[in-house]
């Protein structure tokens, strides 16, 4: 510090106290931004339909246990909602025991064609679903897989994504680890169970986060996928429920409602697995 | 990525490997590759029914080229992905710096900052969609109140657009910081501190210093936005303005749904995923000649 003259370190630490009582200040104005209008749509969905059309009405109204009840049950968003809760519980499952016996295999064995394999994994990620929806859905229509939870969960369960970052994982844990349950002489299964899964908690868990997120949040492959409206996924309920009111009177307090519902739950997961969420996304390696 | 697993080998068998890839291969070649190959293979086929066409070679594609519908939604997706990613990733950039500034609360503005990341893009879309309803929106009374501008977005083409980037750049910002954060937090002090003792402003900073150093996770974020841009907008197509007013919001997805699913031109649509292809293709060489470092986090 000897080398700093005085007079810097001084405007160095005035100029920190002001620029941090203007970033305080900006974040807080962003933020508040960014939470406005999911606040504006959590008030609205307590109003009746009539206060709802009044523009300058932004006050909590009298209807938020009707509006509710409303969208769940009448117009059977509890149904949506529990489709798309099972949808990505299959998803999420699948997703993990596939893909964490694939990167056992992977990494704990060496046989030929291994990285040809590992990479033909890795290609699939150009081939997001747009990039096959025709001949997908003719898959379904041929099989018989269309409005059926085996069509709407099927395309989704294998995961590059999934394999490479266990695979990154299991490359990680000491070799010391590995060399005892080899001596230990347990099977693959076992040695996953037993070694790998209690040594990639972190990862799985941010993993599942992530997959429920994508999974819950999915919109086209449910709209082509699914025709009768009681095997519906929340998503694409939103858009029956807005297409609902006649001659463009749009239940908007209901609309509202339906959409802070289809909020929740990846908001939750959000907050409760953000730890490992962004320990797995944003820790890189 | 040198391959090093003979010092990990615990196992020999080589039918329980295949047996334990056995799962993630086979739906990888039903749901994946056999649809990927299967489109190739249909936009070379007129086809009406799907199961029977004729083979027309390559006028899917001639076609294509010579609509000018097509050429609409090409240039109003370049827009709408351009504008997205760019005012995205620079509010991104901006979220993420002050928060990394910020001497206190840091967990609490993460958690404030990134929450849209784990918004349905439909809910992004019915709720701004109301919300900037031009005859009962309250933001949009707001803005005319306030400005005297109408935000007539509804029948206004480029209005439209700029709806759908606004929700579109709301739902996407959280996937950024979180990468963004992390990045930043890998900044050694030292330069942060020499900086502050040489006295550059901290904007100086941020794109001068930081924004270099972090460069490899800001092409990552370039090339996974512009892809999500290019597909996931269509929700919010879909849910508020299907494409219209006169095609204005009319992106390559909404358009390759409704060739498909609507008009039953499923060679047509086909030869549209190839294009998609091409352009994902092509993103994702881009980024892996950058770096390979985060190029797997694009999937699901």
């Amino acid at each position: 510090m000897s080398i700093v003259p005085d007079t810097v370190n001084e405007r160095l630490l005035t100029t920190t106290g002001d620029s941090q009582l203007a970033t305080h200040a900006a974040l807080w104005l962003i933020i508040s931004v960014l939470i406005l209008p999911i606040a504006l749509a959590a008030v609205y969905s307590t109003q009746t339909t009539n206060a709802v059309y009044q523009i300058t009405n932004v006050f909590p109204g009298s209807a938020l246990v009707e509006n509710y009840t409303t969208v769940l049950f009448e117009y059977n968003f509890g149904q949506y909602m529990w489709n798309s809760f099972v949808m990505a519980t299959v998803v999420i499952v699948g997703k993990l025991v596939f893909s964490l016996l694939a990167a056992t295999a992977l990494v704990y064995y060496d046989f030929r064609f291994q990285s040809l394999i590992f990479y033909a994994i890795l290609f699939t990620l150009l081939m997001p679903l747009p990039v096959r929806i025709v001949p997908l859905y003719q898959l379904m229509a041929d099989i018989g897989w269309l409005n059926s939870f085996a069509g709407l969960t099927s395309p989704f369960i294998a995961s590059a994504t999934a394999v490479f970052l266990f695979r990154q994982q299991f490359r990680s844990i000491p070799a010391s680890v590995v060399e005892t349950a080899k001596l230990d002489g347990i099977g693959p299964i076992q040695f996953l169970i037993n070694v790998l899964i209690p040594m990639s908690k972190g990862m799985i868990a941010g993993v599942t986060a992530i997959m429920f997120i994508s999974t819950w949040n999915a919109y086209l492959w449910p709209l082509v996928a699914i025709i009768d409206r009681t095997n519906q996924v929340a998503q694409v309920g939103l858009r029956y429920i807005q297409g609902t009111g006649a001659e463009g009177f749009v239940q908007w307090n209901l609309v509202m409602a339906a959409g802070i519902l289809v909020l929740i739950p990846p908001l939750i997961v959000l907050l409760v697995a953000r730890r490992y969420l962004l320990s797995t996304l944003g820790g890189g390696e | 990525m040198a391959e090093q697993h003979s010092r990990l080998q615990v196992f020999t068998s080589n039918w329980q490997a295949a047996a334990l890839l056995l799962p993630t291969l086979a739906l990888i070649a039903v749901f994946l590759y056999y649809p990927f190959l299967e489109t190739v293979q249909l936009s070379f086929y007129q086809l009406r029914v799907l199961g029977s066409g004729e083979w027309v070679g390559l006028q899917n594609y001639v076609q294509l080229f010579e609509s000018g519908a097509y050429r609409n939604s090409l240039v109003v997706t370049v827009l709408f992905t351009a504008a997205t990613v760019t005012a995205s990733l620079f509010l991104s950039l901006i979220i993420s710096f002050l928060i990394h500034e910020a001497n206190r609360f840091t967990n609490l503005y993460l958690v404030a900052a990134i929450w849209p990341y784990a918004m349905p893009i439909a809910v992004a879309g019915i709720v701004l969609d109301f919300l900037i309803n031009p005859r009962i929106g309250v933001v949009t009374w707001a803005i005319e109140v306030l400005t005297g501008f109408q935000f007539a977005w509804q029948t206004n083409g480029a209005l439209a657009l700029v709806a759908v980037i606004i929700a579109a750049v709301w739902q996407g910002l959280g996937y950024s910081i979180i990468f963004m954060t992390a990045a930043f937090n890998q900044v050694p002090d030292s330069i942060t501190d020499a900086a502050k003792l040489d006295g550059i402003g901290r904007f100086q900073r941020l794109f001068r210093i930081y924004v270099p150093l972090i460069s490899p996770v800001l092409v990552f974020l370039i090339v996974i936005q512009t892809i999500g841009a290019f597909f996931g907008g269509f929700a919010l197509i879909d849910l508020m303005t299907s494409g219209g007013p006169s095609n204005a919001t009319n992106v390559l997805m909404f358009n390759l749904y409704q060739d498909a699913f609507l008009n039953q031109r499923f060679g047509y649509a086909s030869a549209q995923s190839i294009v998609l292809f091409g352009f994902v293709a092509v993103l994702m060489y881009v980024q892996l000649r950058v770096t390979d470092r985060y190029a797997y986090y694009g999937g699901a």
